[in-house]
């Protein structure tokens, strides 16, 4: 089913989407005019637009805002590239042989569900406060995302076409290349795209070793000084920014898989 | 049978009537429970935790909620979830800018050598560690000093390499090298001199250039409204407890280290290293001052403040014009009386 060919048309959809936006947004303007919340524990939007404008001119302890994003996004973009790069043949190469998974899965099972903020101490002792210890600590979690969502994914390769590939005498390394790397994709496509939330996800974990640029930096920085419009600012920039993450993947999907979906 | 279902009734309604009209006639002015924040650091008033003292003395059920941070301990109170609470100066400062409804109602204690600037033996100067990197608590009492400590001995802030990390990873970084200094509190800092550390500044030394670091306890300004007796009579147990670490302190020291899983003896010289100015004495403009008008520790609150704006941590909008409204000594008055 394709929503585009349903009433609820797409731009219809994103139009709902705004409105809710909207009204929440002045929802929260009033409630906090009203002085139905406490401003301290949620700042009114009107506070943070207020605590944005001056941080885009005065920046952030010294620092342009837009240095702590970009920081940031180049922290994840170099932890994620690598993270696709070894975990893409890498999981692909355990969904296809059996033996490297029975060998990779227990360490790839135990470390996945870990959260990483436990890893800090043992991170630091090993690598250090630089910044290989935070591209770390995001390149282990999108690593693990992406090597499951690839083991995975070599079953999406279709059989019969395997079947009739062998027959008509395809090597190992054809049949990789023209059926199984292509029946995949998609469901590489879609580890990716998770990886990429997971690793900024990590982030504020990441951002808690030694850090002092980074939106996961300031958020933590910002709370210790009750900074709850800083706060609340960063966590909107941190949504933001994860959200246009996604739709790049989105988009690079549907220009490199453009049969995904299709029968 | 049916009469004596009734007797019972009766009897138990009349006990819950006479209950809380006893609860009544003390005033109601008694809490149901007294939640009381504290940190890792070793304190006279853990004495009074771990015998159970200070709920004695209090007369109502007390509850000690553990912080690893006043920031974190501050926000509990925003949120409700404690009523007094031990936190450091600098984020006292912030939360008091950030019209956090709470009140100061005492000096808990003066960091005189409590906290330190630990360096590697090759770093004999401040300003020697200008090109090396430092490590602090971010937001803490010994970041101020850190940064004071380079104002005062003319070393440039710029050149100095800051990296923050929580207590338990500078050490972490400073055994693999990364670090070169790190100004924090004991136990750590004492660890820190145990790995081949020497003491370069303790806090005390920079109270001669004005610039005074301290704990203060601090209460919700709802709890204090309704419960002032109560928050006399915690005052009066907190005096209790420095009495009792004054007349021994190894034995003091010994079972606030066990209450807190820590060293006896880095306990011990982290209590050597705090001053406990008496409560009578906080009575005087030098500390908090009688009245809501200026005094020493209202000063010491505006000057950690701007020093916070122009670290670009607080926003100059959030300045208040003094801190003297903020600092209520009333309690001390009435636990002294």
């Amino acid at each position: 089913m394709h929503p585009e060919k349903t009433s609820f048309g797409k731009g219809r959809a994103v139009a709902v989407s705004l409105a809710a936006v909207t009204l929440f947004v002045l929802l929260w303007s009033a409630g906090g005019r009203f002085g139905l919340f406490n401003p301290l524990l949620l700042p009114p939007p009107e506070e943070i637009w207020a605590t944005g404008r001056e941080m885009l001119t005065d920046g952030y302890r010294q620092l342009p805002l837009l240095y702590h994003v970009a920081i940031s996004l180049g922290r994840v973009i170099g932890a994620f590239i690598p993270a696709v790069l070894v975990g893409v043949p890498l999981g692909l190469a355990m969904g296809l042989f059996p033996v490297l998974r029975a060998i990779l899965d227990p360490f790839v099972q135990f470390f996945r569900p870990l959260p990483k903020l436990a890893l800090i101490p043992l991170v630091i002792l090993w690598l250090g406060i630089g910044e290989v210890s935070k591209v770390f600590l995001i390149f282990i979690s999108a690593l693990l995302t992406v090597l499951v969502g690839c083991a995975a994914a070599v079953g999406g390769a279709d059989r019969n076409r395997l079947r009739l590939g062998r027959a008509l005498g395809a090597t190992n390394r054809q049949l990789l290349r023209y059926i199984v790397f292509p029946g995949a994709l998609p469901e590489i496509f879609t580890s990716v795209r998770l990886a990429v939330g997971v690793g900024w996800t990590t982030l504020i974990a990441a951002e808690m070793v030694a850090a002092d640029t980074g939106l996961g930096w300031m958020v933590l920085n910002a709370s210790s000084y009750m900074r709850t419009d800083i706060v609340m600012l960063g966590i909107i920039l941190l949504g933001l920014t994860g959200y246009m993450l996604d739709m790049l993947i989105v988009a690079l999907q549907k220009a490199v898989v453009p049969w995904d979906g299709k029968a | 049978m049916y009469s004596l279902f009734l007797r019972i009734t009766v009897l138990v309604a009349l006990s819950v009537v006479f209950a809380a009209s006893a609860a009544f006639a003390a005033g109601s002015s008694k809490p149901a429970e007294v939640r009381l924040a504290y940190l890792n650091g070793p304190r006279p008033w853990i004495l009074g935790k771990a015998d159970g003292s200070l709920q004695k003395a209090l007369a109502v059920p007390v509850k000690w909620v553990n912080f690893a941070s006043g920031p974190d301990a501050l926000k509990a109170v925003a949120a409700g979830e404690i009523d007094i609470a031990r936190a450091g100066s600098v984020p006292v400062a912030a939360a008091l800018a950030r019209k956090l409804p709470i009140e100061i109602i005492a000096v808990s204690g003066v960091i005189d050598s409590s906290e330190r600037l630990i360096a590697r033996k090759d770093i004999t100067s401040v300003k020697g560690l200008e090109g090396r990197t430092v490590t602090y608590p971010p937001g803490s009492t010994a970041h101020y000093a850190l940064l004071a400590a380079l104002n005062v001995y003319g070393a440039d802030a710029s050149k100095v390499k800051q990296a923050p990390l929580k207590p338990a990873d500078e050490l972490a970084a400073w055994k693999r090298g990364d670090v070169d200094a790190a100004y924090v509190w004991g136990p750590f800092s004492n660890q820190l001199e145990a790995e081949g550390g020497h003491e370069l500044l303790k806090s005390g030394q920079l109270q001669k250039d004005g610039y005074y670091l301290f704990n203060v306890y601090v209460v919700s300004k709802k709890f204090a409204a309704s419960y002032p007796d109560t928050v006399s009579a915690f005052l009066r147990a907190f005096r209790d407890t420095v009495n009792r670490y004054k007349a021994d302190p190894d034995a003091a020291a010994k079972s606030i280290a066990a209450e807190l899983g820590q060293d006896a003896a880095a306990a011990k010289q982290t209590l050597a290293g705090l001053e406990f100015p008496d409560l009578k004495e906080q009575l005087d403009t030098k500390w908090l001052g009688l009245g809501k008008s200026e005094s020493g520790i209202s000063k010491s609150f505006a000057d950690t403040a701007r020093f916070l704006v122009n670290l670009g941590e607080l926003s100059r909008r959030d300045l208040p014009s003094s801190f003297a409204p903020f600092i209520n000594s009333a309690f001390i008055a009435a636990a002294v009386r």
